[in-house]
């Protein structure tokens, strides 16, 4: 087989996705008109699958932040921390960060797959092992493997598979580390830290959460599901995005951990990668400002939550029970699912098509997620289309 | 091969039929038998996600754990009951 050869099966994935109008992977928004809301094809366009849980990408206050930081510091770094120096700026976010999660340790990276890779590689070696959730994120299954460590998946959120697994691993155990999110981003149901936490003291394991999609979402600070469920002293190392509730671009991990303040010299992914453009971080550590300065975000986000969830509920679609931002419609079959999410798009409704094998089952499913910044009247509108779009199916 | 093997290779493909009958699997009857030299992916066209629920059914008939990085070059049932094999040795030392 030539080196190329193996670049068919991608096309046949593209021909497939394409099939029914336009390819989910490559829609392209010609013009951003607010957090909610952009022009398709010359449509109006409702965004409801861009995970901007805060509406903050527009917030006056992080483009000034990230303004001034483009005319005082420039427009980017130009390589690593390590070989370039940081910025004041970068080690202020990561201080920052920290005592948001109350934990004296942390460290941004320039993404939130790198700061998934770069944790999880400087933490596990060759002969470690590793509990991840069987629905974790492709970062963290990465993380896992590129560090050699053996993986052993316990299943979705099921605290007696991951019990049976560290039981098994006897003695080992008390070395692993357990992999977990807070919000899982393609069904939006939440992790049982609390009881997750309980294993993994009693076990003598140290703890790894992903609060991408739970920051600024869960808890009364903002913190995400740890905070939530009252556990956030007992997570060992927390990792997260900016390009989500914070509106930016990058990631970080903080930690009680005084390793944590080593990992920079042995993370590959961390120092071999540029850093982030000053102008992201200062629009970042502004984003961390208003989070915690206006819970009233995370209320607004909470209701057009719980009305886009009842509101398909009582349309009759297949919804998970637990009220999330994160609301995923179960359709079945591809060859149902990407003509709605088609005509979905077509109606001025911009959603996620998730299908197997990117979905956690062999279902697709049209997955939205809620801004804070959506109105009442766009959440009515998703609604209002999801019926249609059903009629004309 | 050894007897044992030979079963341990028999109860993969039995667990491989439930799997794909459960899962109303379209290529389980065009194909057939399943035996030791069934290729998951190229006769079955499981994806990655089958795989590792595959994988997760057999830790727990077999009550073992399976190593994720070892199934990288792991693609019939018989590669299976290799790693299967190994990891039953593991546990009864």
């Amino acid at each position: 087989m030539a080196l190329l050869d193996k670049f068919a099966a991608a096309g046949a994935i593209r021909d497939q996705l394409s099939s029914g109008g336009h390819d989910p992977t490559r829609v392209v928004i010609d013009e951003i008109i607010s957090p909610t809301e952009g022009m398709v094809e010359g449509r109006h366009t409702i965004l409801a699958g861009t995970n901007n849980y805060l509406g903050l990408t527009f917030d006056p206050a992080c483009i000034a932040a990230g303004i001034k930081a483009l005319e005082t510091q420039g427009t980017g770094t130009t390589g690593s921390r390590m070989a370039n120096g940081s910025f004041a700026s970068h080690a202020a976010l990561e201080q920052e960060l920290a005592g948001f999660y109350n934990v004296p340790y942390g460290m941004v990276f320039s993404t939130g797959y790198a700061a998934n890779l770069g944790t999880l590689v400087a933490l596990l070696k060759p002969g470690d092992a590793v509990l991840l959730d069987a629905d974790a994120h492709a970062s963290l299954y990465d993380g896992c493997q590129m560090s050699g460590a053996d993986i052993f998946r316990f299943r979705h959120n099921d605290v007696d598979s991951l019990e049976k697994r560290l039981q098994r691993l006897g003695e080992r155990a008390r070395d692993c580390l357990v992999v977990t999110e807070g919000l899982y981003s393609v069904l939006g149901d939440c992790a049982p830290l609390n009881e997750i936490v309980e294993l993994k003291k009693r076990y003598g394991a140290l703890l790894l959460v992903d609060e991408a999609h739970s920051l600024g979402v869960y808890g009364d600070r903002g913190c995400g599901v740890a905070e939530a469920q009252g556990v956030m002293h007992d997570v060992d190392f927390f990792v997260g995005t900016f390009s989500k509730s914070l509106g930016a671009m990058g990631g970080f991990c903080v930690s009680s951990h005084a390793e944590l303040a080593l990992i920079r010299y042995v993370s590959r992914p961390f120092i071999f990668t540029a850093s982030p453009s000053p102008s992201i971080i200062a629009s970042t550590h502004e984003a961390l400002r208003q989070l915690q300065a206006r819970p009233e975000l995370r209320d607004s986000l909470w209701r057009n939550a719980r009305r886009l969830h009842q509101g398909l509920e009582t349309m009759g679609f297949d919804i998970g029970p637990e009220v999330s931002p994160v609301v995923a419609v179960r359709l079945g079959r591809k060859e149902v699912a990407l003509p709605f999410w088609n005509r979905l798009l077509e109606n001025g409704v911009y959603t996620n098509l998730m299908a197997p094998p990117a979905s956690p089952d062999q279902n697709s499913y049209i997955r939205c997620s809620v801004s804070a910044a959506h109105t009442e009247q766009q959440v009515e509108k998703i609604l209002e289309m999801f019926g249609r779009t059903r009629e004309t199916a | 091969m050894s007897t044992r093997f030979d079963e341990i290779e028999h109860r993969i493909c039995q667990l491989l039929a439930s799997y794909l009958e459960s899962s109303n699997h379209p290529e389980l009857e065009a194909h057939g038998e399943i035996t030791g030299e069934t290729n998951l992916v190229s006769d079955f066209t499981l994806d990655s996600f089958q795989v590792m629920e595959f994988m997760m059914e057999l830790e727990e008939a077999f009550d073992i754990m399976i190593d994720v990085n070892s199934l990288s070059n792991s693609h019939t049932v018989r590669d299976l009951a290799r790693i299967v094999g190994n990891e039953l040795d593991e546990a009864s030392k």
